[in-house]
Protein backbone atom coordinates (compact mmCIF):
# COMPACT_ATOMS: atom_id res chain seq x y z
CA UNK A 1 0.00 0.00 0.00
CA UNK A 2 1.41 3.39 -0.96
CA UNK A 3 2.13 6.03 1.65
CA UNK A 4 -0.71 8.30 0.52
CA UNK A 5 -3.13 5.38 0.61
CA UNK A 6 -2.14 4.61 4.19
CA UNK A 7 -2.55 8.28 5.08
CA UNK A 8 -6.06 8.31 3.57
CA UNK A 9 -7.08 5.18 5.51
CA UNK A 10 -5.59 6.64 8.71
CA UNK A 11 -7.54 9.88 8.19
CA UNK A 12 -10.72 7.87 7.65
CA UNK A 13 -10.17 5.98 10.91
CA UNK A 14 -9.39 9.24 12.73
CA UNK A 15 -12.58 10.75 11.29
CA UNK A 16 -14.58 7.86 12.74
CA UNK A 17 -12.78 8.40 16.05
CA UNK A 18 -13.68 12.10 15.92
CA UNK A 19 -17.27 11.08 15.27
CA UNK A 20 -17.13 8.89 18.37
CA UNK A 21 -15.84 11.86 20.41
CA UNK A 22 -18.97 13.80 19.47
CA UNK A 23 -21.33 10.82 19.72
CA UNK A 24 -20.04 9.91 23.18
CA UNK A 25 -20.61 13.47 24.41
CA UNK A 26 -24.15 13.82 23.08
CA UNK A 27 -25.06 10.34 24.35
CA UNK A 28 -23.35 10.86 27.70
CA UNK A 29 -26.63 10.28 29.53
CA UNK A 30 -26.77 6.74 28.14
CA UNK A 31 -23.26 5.91 29.32
CA UNK A 32 -23.96 7.52 32.72
CA UNK A 33 -27.74 7.21 33.00
CA UNK A 34 -27.93 8.83 36.45
CA UNK A 35 -27.90 12.64 36.95
CA UNK A 36 -24.43 14.17 36.84
CA UNK A 37 -23.01 17.49 37.99
CA UNK A 38 -24.10 19.44 34.91
CA UNK A 39 -27.68 18.16 35.40
CA UNK A 40 -27.63 19.39 39.00
CA UNK A 41 -26.26 22.78 37.94
CA UNK A 42 -28.92 23.16 35.24
CA UNK A 43 -32.01 22.08 37.23
CA UNK A 44 -31.22 20.87 40.74
CA UNK A 45 -34.75 20.41 42.08
CA UNK A 46 -35.69 18.10 39.23
CA UNK A 47 -33.20 15.48 40.49
CA UNK A 48 -33.97 15.58 44.23
CA UNK A 49 -34.60 11.96 45.27
CA UNK A 50 -32.61 10.54 42.35
CA UNK A 51 -29.92 7.96 42.95
CA UNK A 52 -26.59 8.73 41.33
CA UNK A 53 -22.86 8.15 41.27
CA UNK A 54 -20.44 11.07 40.87
CA UNK A 55 -16.79 11.96 41.35
CA UNK A 56 -15.80 15.16 43.13
CA UNK A 57 -13.28 16.95 45.32
CA UNK A 58 -13.63 17.34 49.08
CA UNK A 59 -13.57 21.02 49.98
CA UNK A 60 -14.48 20.69 53.68
CA UNK A 61 -14.79 17.85 56.20
CA UNK A 62 -16.17 17.96 59.73
CA UNK A 63 -16.26 14.25 60.54
CA UNK A 64 -20.02 13.71 60.09
CA UNK A 65 -20.42 15.42 56.73
CA UNK A 66 -18.31 16.38 53.77
CA UNK A 67 -18.63 19.26 51.38
CA UNK A 68 -17.82 17.93 47.94
CA UNK A 69 -17.44 20.02 44.81
CA UNK A 70 -18.48 18.36 41.55
CA UNK A 71 -17.19 20.08 38.42
CA UNK A 72 -19.11 20.19 35.16
CA UNK A 73 -19.14 21.99 31.82
CA UNK A 74 -21.77 24.33 33.27
CA UNK A 75 -19.73 25.12 36.37
CA UNK A 76 -19.24 23.49 39.77
CA UNK A 77 -21.92 22.33 42.20
CA UNK A 78 -21.15 21.77 45.90
CA UNK A 79 -23.13 19.29 47.98
CA UNK A 80 -23.12 18.51 51.69
CA UNK A 81 -22.64 14.77 51.81
CA UNK A 82 -23.91 12.78 54.82
CA UNK A 83 -23.60 9.08 55.60
CA UNK A 84 -19.84 9.43 55.77
CA UNK A 85 -17.96 6.45 57.21
CA UNK A 86 -14.50 7.47 56.09
CA UNK A 87 -12.96 10.87 56.72
CA UNK A 88 -11.12 11.91 53.60
CA UNK A 89 -9.02 15.00 53.84
CA UNK A 90 -9.71 18.30 52.16
CA UNK A 91 -8.50 18.08 48.56
CA UNK A 92 -9.19 14.35 48.29
CA UNK A 93 -10.92 13.02 45.17
CA UNK A 94 -13.90 10.85 46.10
CA UNK A 95 -16.55 8.75 44.38
CA UNK A 96 -19.97 9.00 45.99
CA UNK A 97 -22.96 6.78 45.34
CA UNK A 98 -26.25 7.71 46.96
CA UNK A 99 -29.31 9.93 46.73
CA UNK A 100 -29.58 13.62 45.86
CA UNK A 101 -31.32 15.49 48.68
CA UNK A 102 -33.02 18.89 48.90
CA UNK A 103 -31.04 22.10 49.31
CA UNK A 104 -27.77 20.74 47.98
CA UNK A 105 -27.50 17.75 50.28
CA UNK A 106 -26.54 14.21 49.37
CA UNK A 107 -27.13 11.00 51.35
CA UNK A 108 -24.23 8.70 50.54
CA UNK A 109 -24.63 4.92 50.49
CA UNK A 110 -20.96 4.52 49.73
CA UNK A 111 -17.92 6.77 49.47
CA UNK A 112 -14.65 5.68 47.89
CA UNK A 113 -11.51 7.77 48.24
CA UNK A 114 -9.85 7.73 44.82
CA UNK A 115 -6.98 10.10 45.58
CA UNK A 116 -6.45 10.81 49.28
CA UNK A 117 -4.56 14.01 48.46
CA UNK A 118 -2.87 15.83 45.62
CA UNK A 119 0.21 13.68 46.40
CA UNK A 120 -1.73 10.56 45.33
CA UNK A 121 -2.55 12.26 42.05
CA UNK A 122 1.11 13.20 41.56
CA UNK A 123 2.10 9.59 42.26
CA UNK A 124 -0.27 8.38 39.53
CA UNK A 125 1.00 10.89 36.99
CA UNK A 126 4.63 10.19 37.94
CA UNK A 127 4.17 6.43 37.53
CA UNK A 128 2.44 7.03 34.21
CA UNK A 129 5.35 9.16 32.95
CA UNK A 130 7.74 6.35 33.88
CA UNK A 131 5.45 4.00 31.92
CA UNK A 132 5.67 6.26 28.86
CA UNK A 133 9.47 6.41 29.14
CA UNK A 134 9.74 2.63 29.57
CA UNK A 135 7.58 1.94 26.55
CA UNK A 136 9.36 4.47 24.32
CA UNK A 137 12.78 3.12 25.31
CA UNK A 138 11.67 -0.46 24.60
CA UNK A 139 10.03 0.52 21.32
CA UNK A 140 13.08 2.36 19.99
CA UNK A 141 15.24 -0.60 21.08
CA UNK A 142 13.32 -3.04 18.87
CA UNK A 143 11.81 -0.95 16.06
CA UNK A 144 13.03 1.73 13.68
CA UNK A 145 11.50 4.00 11.07
CA UNK A 146 12.52 3.21 7.50
CA UNK A 147 12.40 6.69 5.99
CA UNK A 148 12.67 5.41 2.41
CA UNK A 149 9.37 3.50 2.64
CA UNK A 150 7.96 5.35 5.69
CA UNK A 151 7.19 2.15 7.59
CA UNK A 152 8.22 0.89 11.00
CA UNK A 153 10.39 -2.20 10.76
CA UNK A 154 12.06 -4.44 13.31
CA UNK A 155 15.70 -3.68 14.01
CA UNK A 156 17.95 -6.52 12.95
CA UNK A 157 20.13 -5.97 16.02
CA UNK A 158 17.10 -5.54 18.31
CA UNK B 1 -7.79 4.00 35.79
CA UNK B 2 -4.60 2.27 36.84
CA UNK B 3 -1.39 4.17 36.11
CA UNK B 4 0.15 3.75 32.68
CA UNK B 5 3.19 1.90 34.04
CA UNK B 6 0.93 -0.84 35.39
CA UNK B 7 -0.97 -0.88 32.10
CA UNK B 8 2.18 -1.53 30.02
CA UNK B 9 3.69 -4.04 32.45
CA UNK B 10 0.64 -6.34 32.42
CA UNK B 11 0.95 -7.30 28.71
CA UNK B 12 4.73 -7.48 29.17
CA UNK B 13 4.24 -10.18 31.81
CA UNK B 14 1.48 -12.04 29.95
CA UNK B 15 3.16 -12.07 26.54
CA UNK B 16 6.66 -12.76 27.83
CA UNK B 17 5.35 -15.88 29.56
CA UNK B 18 3.31 -16.77 26.46
CA UNK B 19 6.49 -16.33 24.41
CA UNK B 20 8.04 -19.27 26.27
CA UNK B 21 5.56 -21.44 24.35
CA UNK B 22 5.07 -19.43 21.14
CA UNK B 23 8.25 -19.21 19.07
CA UNK B 24 7.57 -15.98 17.18
CA UNK B 25 6.41 -14.05 20.25
CA UNK B 26 9.68 -12.39 21.23
CA UNK B 27 10.39 -9.08 22.95
CA UNK B 28 9.87 -6.91 19.84
CA UNK B 29 6.27 -8.15 19.51
CA UNK B 30 5.63 -7.90 23.24
CA UNK B 31 6.60 -4.23 23.06
CA UNK B 32 3.76 -3.61 20.61
CA UNK B 33 1.20 -5.02 23.01
CA UNK B 34 2.64 -2.76 25.72
CA UNK B 35 1.98 0.14 23.35
CA UNK B 36 -1.59 -1.06 22.83
CA UNK B 37 -2.07 -1.04 26.59
CA UNK B 38 -1.28 2.68 26.57
CA UNK B 39 -4.11 3.51 24.13
CA UNK B 40 -6.84 3.91 26.80
CA UNK B 41 -4.55 6.36 28.63
CA UNK B 42 -4.83 8.74 25.67
CA UNK B 43 -7.97 9.92 27.49
CA UNK B 44 -5.53 11.92 29.64
CA UNK B 45 -5.01 14.16 26.63
CA UNK B 46 -7.68 16.15 28.44
CA UNK B 47 -5.01 17.29 30.94
CA UNK B 48 -3.15 19.25 28.26
CA UNK B 49 -5.90 19.86 25.69
CA UNK B 50 -9.29 20.26 27.33
CA UNK B 51 -11.97 18.52 25.27
CA UNK B 52 -14.65 21.10 26.00
CA UNK B 53 -12.30 23.91 24.90
CA UNK B 54 -11.55 22.06 21.66
CA UNK B 55 -15.28 21.43 21.27
CA UNK B 56 -16.01 25.16 21.59
CA UNK B 57 -13.35 25.93 18.97
CA UNK B 58 -14.77 23.46 16.43
CA UNK B 59 -18.38 24.16 17.35
CA UNK B 60 -19.17 20.59 18.42
CA UNK B 61 -19.59 19.01 21.84
CA UNK B 62 -16.99 16.33 22.37
CA UNK B 63 -15.27 14.13 24.92
CA UNK B 64 -12.12 12.03 24.75
CA UNK B 65 -13.84 9.24 26.70
CA UNK B 66 -13.91 6.91 23.62
CA UNK B 67 -10.11 6.55 23.89
CA UNK B 68 -10.80 4.54 27.02
CA UNK B 69 -13.31 2.24 25.36
CA UNK B 70 -13.29 -0.75 23.04
CA UNK B 71 -14.22 1.40 20.05
CA UNK B 72 -11.35 3.80 20.68
CA UNK B 73 -8.85 0.96 21.08
CA UNK B 74 -9.96 -0.67 17.81
CA UNK B 75 -9.68 2.60 15.87
CA UNK B 76 -6.40 3.89 17.33
CA UNK B 77 -4.84 0.42 16.94
CA UNK B 78 -5.90 0.55 13.28
CA UNK B 79 -4.17 3.88 12.74
CA UNK B 80 -0.96 2.69 14.42
CA UNK B 81 -1.00 -0.58 12.47
CA UNK B 82 -0.85 1.36 9.19
CA UNK B 83 2.62 2.58 10.15
CA UNK B 84 4.01 -0.97 9.99
CA UNK B 85 4.90 -3.17 7.02
CA UNK B 86 1.84 -4.61 5.28
CA UNK B 87 2.89 -8.23 5.94
CA UNK B 88 2.81 -7.61 9.70
CA UNK B 89 -0.56 -5.82 9.89
CA UNK B 90 -2.65 -8.70 11.21
CA UNK B 91 -0.16 -9.54 13.94
CA UNK B 92 0.51 -5.91 14.89
CA UNK B 93 -3.21 -5.10 15.06
CA UNK B 94 -3.92 -8.18 17.19
CA UNK B 95 -1.16 -7.32 19.63
CA UNK B 96 -2.20 -3.66 19.91
CA UNK B 97 -5.87 -4.55 20.48
CA UNK B 98 -4.87 -7.28 22.94
CA UNK B 99 -2.80 -4.80 24.92
CA UNK B 100 -5.61 -2.25 24.88
CA UNK B 101 -8.10 -4.86 26.05
CA UNK B 102 -5.85 -5.87 28.94
CA UNK B 103 -5.77 -2.23 30.09
CA UNK B 104 -9.56 -1.89 29.75
CA UNK B 105 -10.10 -5.12 31.69
CA UNK B 106 -7.69 -3.99 34.40
CA UNK B 107 -9.50 -0.68 34.73
CA UNK B 108 -12.82 -2.53 34.78
CA UNK B 109 -11.73 -4.30 37.96
CA UNK B 110 -11.14 -1.18 40.05
CA UNK B 111 -13.47 0.18 42.67
CA UNK B 112 -16.58 2.06 41.61
CA UNK B 113 -18.78 3.30 44.44
CA UNK B 114 -21.92 2.03 42.71
CA UNK B 115 -20.39 -1.37 41.87
CA UNK B 116 -20.35 -0.94 38.08
CA UNK B 117 -17.37 -0.10 35.87
CA UNK B 118 -17.57 2.52 33.13
CA UNK B 119 -19.24 1.58 29.84
CA UNK B 120 -15.89 0.53 28.38
CA UNK B 121 -17.50 -1.65 25.70
CA UNK B 122 -18.79 1.58 24.06
CA UNK B 123 -19.92 2.07 21.28
CA UNK B 124 -21.08 -1.53 21.03
CA UNK B 125 -23.13 -1.29 24.22
CA UNK B 126 -23.81 1.25 26.97
CA UNK B 127 -23.79 -1.55 29.55
CA UNK B 128 -21.65 -0.91 32.63
CA UNK B 129 -20.22 -4.32 33.66
CA UNK B 130 -20.17 -5.13 37.38
CA UNK B 131 -16.73 -4.62 38.91
CA UNK B 132 -15.05 -6.88 41.48
CA UNK B 133 -13.72 -3.65 43.08
CA UNK B 134 -10.20 -4.99 43.54
CA UNK B 135 -8.33 -1.70 43.88
CA UNK B 136 -8.47 2.09 43.76
CA UNK B 137 -6.46 3.74 41.04
CA UNK B 138 -4.02 5.53 43.37
CA UNK B 139 -3.22 2.38 45.39
CA UNK B 140 0.58 1.88 45.07
CA UNK B 141 0.15 -1.81 45.97
CA UNK B 142 -1.15 -2.47 42.45
CA UNK B 143 2.04 -1.12 40.87
CA UNK B 144 4.31 -2.73 43.47
CA UNK B 145 2.81 -6.19 42.86
CA UNK B 146 2.90 -5.72 39.07
CA UNK B 147 6.52 -4.47 39.20
CA UNK B 148 7.58 -7.44 41.33
CA UNK B 149 5.96 -9.95 38.96
CA UNK B 150 7.40 -8.14 35.91
CA UNK B 151 10.90 -8.19 37.44
CA UNK B 152 10.70 -11.94 38.12
CA UNK B 153 9.42 -12.63 34.60
CA UNK B 154 12.15 -10.40 33.11
CA UNK B 155 14.93 -12.22 34.99
CA UNK B 156 13.55 -15.67 34.10
CA UNK B 157 13.18 -14.61 30.46
CA UNK B 158 16.75 -13.29 30.30
CA UNK B 159 18.07 -16.58 31.71
CA UNK B 160 16.02 -18.60 29.22
CA UNK B 161 17.33 -16.44 26.36
CA UNK B 162 20.95 -16.94 27.43
CA UNK B 163 20.66 -20.68 27.99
Amino acid sequence: MLVWERVVVALLLLSVLGGLFVHAEVTGERRWPTPQADDLVADYDRYVGSETFMIGTVTAADGATLTVRFDSHLGPVSLTVSGVEKSPRRGATVQVAGTVGPEHTFRADRIVVVNSSSDAKLYKYGASLVGVALFLAAFVRYWRLDTTRWVLEARRDG
Amino acid sequence: MADLLTHVLVPFVLLTVAGWRVDWLDRRWTVLSMGGAAIPDLVKLNLVLDASTVGERVGLPLTYAPFSSLGGVLLVAGVITLAFERRHWRRVYGLLVGGGLSALLLDGMRVYADGHASAWLYPFTYWRPPTPSLYVSSDPAVLVVTLAIAAIVFVVDERRTRS
